[in-house]
């Protein structure tokens, strides 16, 4: 019985790894196969899709892409960090609701904040803002309550009588935030702006909303390809952006190694 | 604090200083209130208007209640949810207590493996899935050269396809919270009950089960509530005659171009979500009490 | 053979290459309160699983009432845990906690209910039955875990180190009351602890661990009076431990030299030291200070300077230099704490009786 068990437990975990993992290894597979048709002999493997990304009907909705994730990402980064310092390092009153307001966009889904501002750029006569604009207003709204969440985690970790031995030792209040406080809060503050990129990058959601002709993220010339075809040039696509944004996470995280967050870094 | 300040000379000193604490979150505030609390706020006005003369109508609500195309869409966003969140928590389960247990290296890999594709975003993995199940996909070229079936199984662009593209997407979220709720139950608990005679079976059914349910819970939620407010996936697995409220809204704006009725949907979709989550977050204190956990 | 309820054979566990447990062999009769004693990370609670099901040995076999338990899963194998940390199940009341064994039995209601309440009787628990582990102070949920163990009636009762949560009045308490449970019940009582104070007040055998190994396995009084190595001389009570470079005997007669000193030390003749002796142990109370009266009759006697007085209480715990390096240190009553202050000169006399010899 307790063999049965076990044997059908491990026989769940394998079947649950191989759905998580079967997509991904499919798409690899399709962006190096040669035709449409997929295949897994790496003998037949070719390079050809990849080749056909270089060209401005892929390159400029990427470098669009990443133009405004990198954008979203610096600005949620300080927006956040000044709102978690106003939350978590002065607790100002009423920093409680403060914050929910901070949170407050996560219980909206996606779709309704962009068609929220989609609506209010119509209505309001700013049609102009569509585009790259609008697409960084909505994606910093997007991403602003987790950057925050994040930097003000790692304020709340911070060991407070770190700040009291500087202040003992003569440092203002500007010193202390300069030299003690951001260092310890780093890693929170390059983890928030990390998934700040990311999130922005991959959107879906509010970038169909709010981007216009010539104006185009990645993911949406995606998709909007997608309804045709199922191109294997697609799937080179898909896998060359997972590979930047791999890339990505790991410059983010020689820059601020947020890593050393989970090994106590920030104590 | 409350002492000093009453009328004191350091009263003025002191309300300066309050006040420079809030000046950080000028900024912050400024953005959220100018493309978040006033687009919501538009939305809703906009809501109230008849699409053509922009009067105040109670129109759209109207149609939307007695249509019978869009009720039969939020009824098929409820059913679509609540399949991917039970399939979510009954998946994710095994990997969840697996990686709350293990002390082996392979505990390492499966957690990459569990949250990685979350990286990859919705795109590739909906576009591997379409590949995998389309007509002339992966799984029936396999199917029908097994000579197993003779014509394509619809396996894509129905409700089937799009609840494995979204059970796929949630699954990580529903592992997170399951772990958390798992890693919380002492393992000594389990050996207790193992000690005292319990087979593995007792164990899951009189200790396991009952300690993790706060945590199905909120994986069950999280599901539920990412499924039903997700947009990419239903649109590109689902197809054409598969329509939720998320691909109905942005039919409104693109298509049709009725603003005050995706306003009057996009309001459903989030009342909808919200009731459930503090639904469900009672749901969660009232078993945390119960449970004494 | 008959009344063995408890059998190690050479059993050994590691993880990769590190031993944890190295070669362990112990028989356990009916009946005997058995302590495992041992610093933190000497494999204690290793033995312990081992012995539960737990975790499989990597060598060696199990024993219980003569079966090898090989392949045995812990919930078949009729045995009691108590948990350090208690591990009570929080979603169920006391009651119901005690009861979880017989449930898993399938005994019917009424002997359940019976038993629930002899058990909780025993440990003193009655009317708090239908509270939850979190509305229990720490010593109420030790009761709880303690009658939970016992009431399914296993053979043998593991507990590891479940009283080290308690303050040390109640911990105290315990002691006696855990005695007096295990004698009522007649059952093996296996308990680990590195306190060696609960070990010596409660067993019947204290088995002295080190490393993954036993040191010693004695009655406790054996165990303080006779350590058999430095490693259990030093682990247990406090001793003053004094390398020995030469052993000489002349008739009867055994002489000791402390290594680089000058210092030689009788040593009794009752005593068969071995006479490769490496270390030589002195109980701090049988050391005793001599202000000008008589010496005892051949004891052996020093000269030297108080370097230390640490006030313990009842007792000062005096350290006296004697040689260059050579410190030894004596227990006496805090009534003379008038007559000894640091830096006075002091003679010191050790019975040769009170020496042993050690030779590791
Ligand atoms: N799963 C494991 N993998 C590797 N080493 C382990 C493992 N479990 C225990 N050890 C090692 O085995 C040794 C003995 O552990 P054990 O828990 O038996 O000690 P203990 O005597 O009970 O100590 P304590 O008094 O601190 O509870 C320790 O050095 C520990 O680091
Ligand atoms: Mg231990």
């Amino acid at each position: 019985m307790n063999r049965l068990l076990s044997g059908l437990f491990w026989i769940s975990l394998c079947l649950i790894l191989a759905f998580i993992t079967l997509p991904l290894l499919v798409v690899v597979a399709a962006s190096l196969s040669p035709s449409s048709m997929v295949t897994f002999s790496p003998a037949d493997w070719t390079m050809k899709w990849y080749a056909a990304l270089w060209a401005s009907k892929w390159l400029d909705p990427f470098i669009l892409s990443v133009k405004i994730a990198v954008i979203v990402s610096l600005v949620s980064g300080v927006l956040g960090a000044l709102g978690a310092y106003a939350v978590a390092y002065e607790k100002c009153p009423g920093s409680e609701a403060i914050m929910a307001f901070l949170l407050s966009p996560l219980a909206v889904p996606q779709i309704v904040k962009g068609v929220a501002i989609v609506l209010f750029l119509s209505s309001a006569g700013l049609y102009t803002l569509l585009g790259t604009p609008g697409l960084i207003a909505g994606h910093i709204v997007l991403t602003l309550p987790f950057a925050a969440r994040m930097i003000a985690t790692s304020i709340y970790n911070f060991d407070k009588n770190l700040d009291r031995a500087a202040q003992i030792l003569g440092a203002s209040k500007w010193q202390r935030v300069r030299h003690i406080l951001l260092p310890l809060i780093k890693p929170g503050l390059f983890s928030g702006m990390t998934f700040a990129f990311i999130i922005s990058f991959n959107n879906i959601p509010l970038s169909v909303f709010l981007v216009r002709p010539g104006q185009t993220t990645l993911p949406i010339t995606v998709i909007n390809y997608m309804e045709y075809s199922l191109d294997p040039v697609l799937a080179a696509v898909n896998v060359a952006s997972l590979i930047f944004i791999l890339t990505t996470i790991f410059l983010f995280e020689k820059l601020g190694g947020f890593s050393a967050q989970i090994h106590g870094g920030s104590k | 604090m409350t002492i000093v300040a009453t009328d004191s000379p350091a009263a003025p000193a002191l309300r300066r200083f309050a006040l420079r604490g809030y000046v950080p979150l000028f900024p912050p505030f400024a953005v959220l209130l100018l493309f978040f609390a006033v687009p919501i706020g538009m939305m809703i006005g906009i809501s109230f208007q008849d699409p053509k003369t922009a009067q105040f109508s109670l129109g759209s609500y109207q149609r939307f209640l007695t249509d019978g195309l869009i009720i039969a869409g939020l009824f098929r966003t409820i059913l679509m949810s609540g399949l991917v969140a039970i399939c979510v928590t009954v998946m994710a389960y095994p990997v969840a207590y697996f990686l709350a247990r293990s002390t082996s290296r392979w505990r390492a890999i499966v957690f990459a493996l569990a949250i990685a594709p979350e990286l990859a975003g919705v795109v590739l993995r909906t576009y591997g899935w379409l590949i995998i199940l389309e007509d002339r996909g992966f799984v029936n070229d396999a199917l029908i050269w097994l000579g197993l079936v003779s014509s394509p199984l619809p396996l894509a662009k129905n409700l089937f396809g799009v609840v494995v593209g979204l059970t796929h997407v949630v699954l990580p979220f529903g592992i997170l919270a399951l772990l958390t709720s798992i890693q919380g139950i002492d393992p000594n608990i389990e050996k207790a009950a193992q000690i005292l005679g319990a087979s593995r079976l007792s164990v899951i059914r009189h200790i396991l089960l009952p300690l993790s349910i706060p945590g199905t819970v909120s994986s069950l939620l999280i599901s539920f509530t990412m499924a039903a407010s997700a947009y990419a996936t239903p649109a590109l697995l689902g197809g054409a005659r598969f329509k939720v409220l998320a691909t109905m809204i942005s039919e409104q704006i693109m298509f049709y171009i009725n603003w005050p009725m995706a306003a009057v949907m996009a309001i459903v979709l989030l009342v909808l979500m919200l009731a459930i989550t503090f639904a469900g977050g009672r749901v969660e204190t009232r078993l945390h009490k119960k449970l004494n956990v | 053979m008959s009344d063995i309820d408890i059998e190690l054979i050479s059993v050994r566990k590691t993880y990769g290459n590190a031993l944890v447990v190295g070669d362990i062999s112990l028989s356990i009769p009916k009946g005997e309160f058995v302590s495992l004693l041992g610093p933190s990370g000497c494999g204690k609670t290793t033995t312990l699983n081992m012995i539960a099901g737990f975790q499989q040995p990597t060598g060696g076999e199990i024993r219980i009432r003569g079966r090898n338990q090989a392949g045995v899963p812990p919930e078949k194998r009729n045995i009691g845990l108590v948990f350090q940390n208690y591990a009570l199940f929080p979603h169920m009341t006391v009651a119901e906690n005690v009861a979880f064994g017989l449930r898993m039995k399938g005994a019917p209601r009424a002997e359940i209910d019976q038993t629930v309440n002899t058990a909780l009787k025993s440990v003193h628990l009655e009317g708090f039955e239908a509270h939850y582990p979190k509305e229990l102070s720490g010593g109420q949920q030790q009761r709880t875990a303690l009658a939970r163990a016992i009431a399914p009636r296993p053979s043998v009762l593991l507990l590891d180190e479940p009283l080290s949560n308690l303050d040390l009045k109640l911990r105290e308490a315990m002691r006696v009351e855990l005695k007096e449970i295990q004698q009522q019940l007649a059952m093996t009582f296996v308990y680990v602890t590195h306190d060696q104070e609960e070990a010596m007040a409660m067993s019947d055998r204290v088995v002295v661990m080190s490393g993954g190994v036993i040191a010693q396995e004695d009655k406790p009084e054996n165990i303080y009076n006779a350590p058999r190595t430095s490693f259990v001389a030093d682990f247990i009570g406090k001793s003053n431990i004094l390398p020995v470079s030469a052993v000489r005997a002349t008739g009867d007669q055994r002489e000791i030299t402390i290594n680089h000193s000058n210092i030689s030390l009788a040593v009794g003749s009752d005593q068969a030291g071995p006479p490769a002796a490496r270390f030589c142990c002195i109980r701090p109370e049988d050391v005793r200070i001599i202000g000008g009266e008589a010496f005892a009759e051949g004891a052996n006697v020093l000269d030297g300077t108080i370097s230390k007085i640490v006030n313990l209480g009842a007792h000062l715990d005096l350290w006296v230099t004697v040689d260059r390096d050579i410190t030894i240190k004596a227990l006496v009553r805090s009534s003379r704490s008038d007559q000894l202050k640091t830096g006075n000169h002091v003679s010191i006399s050790i019975a040769p009786a009170a020496i042993r010899l050690l030779h590791e």
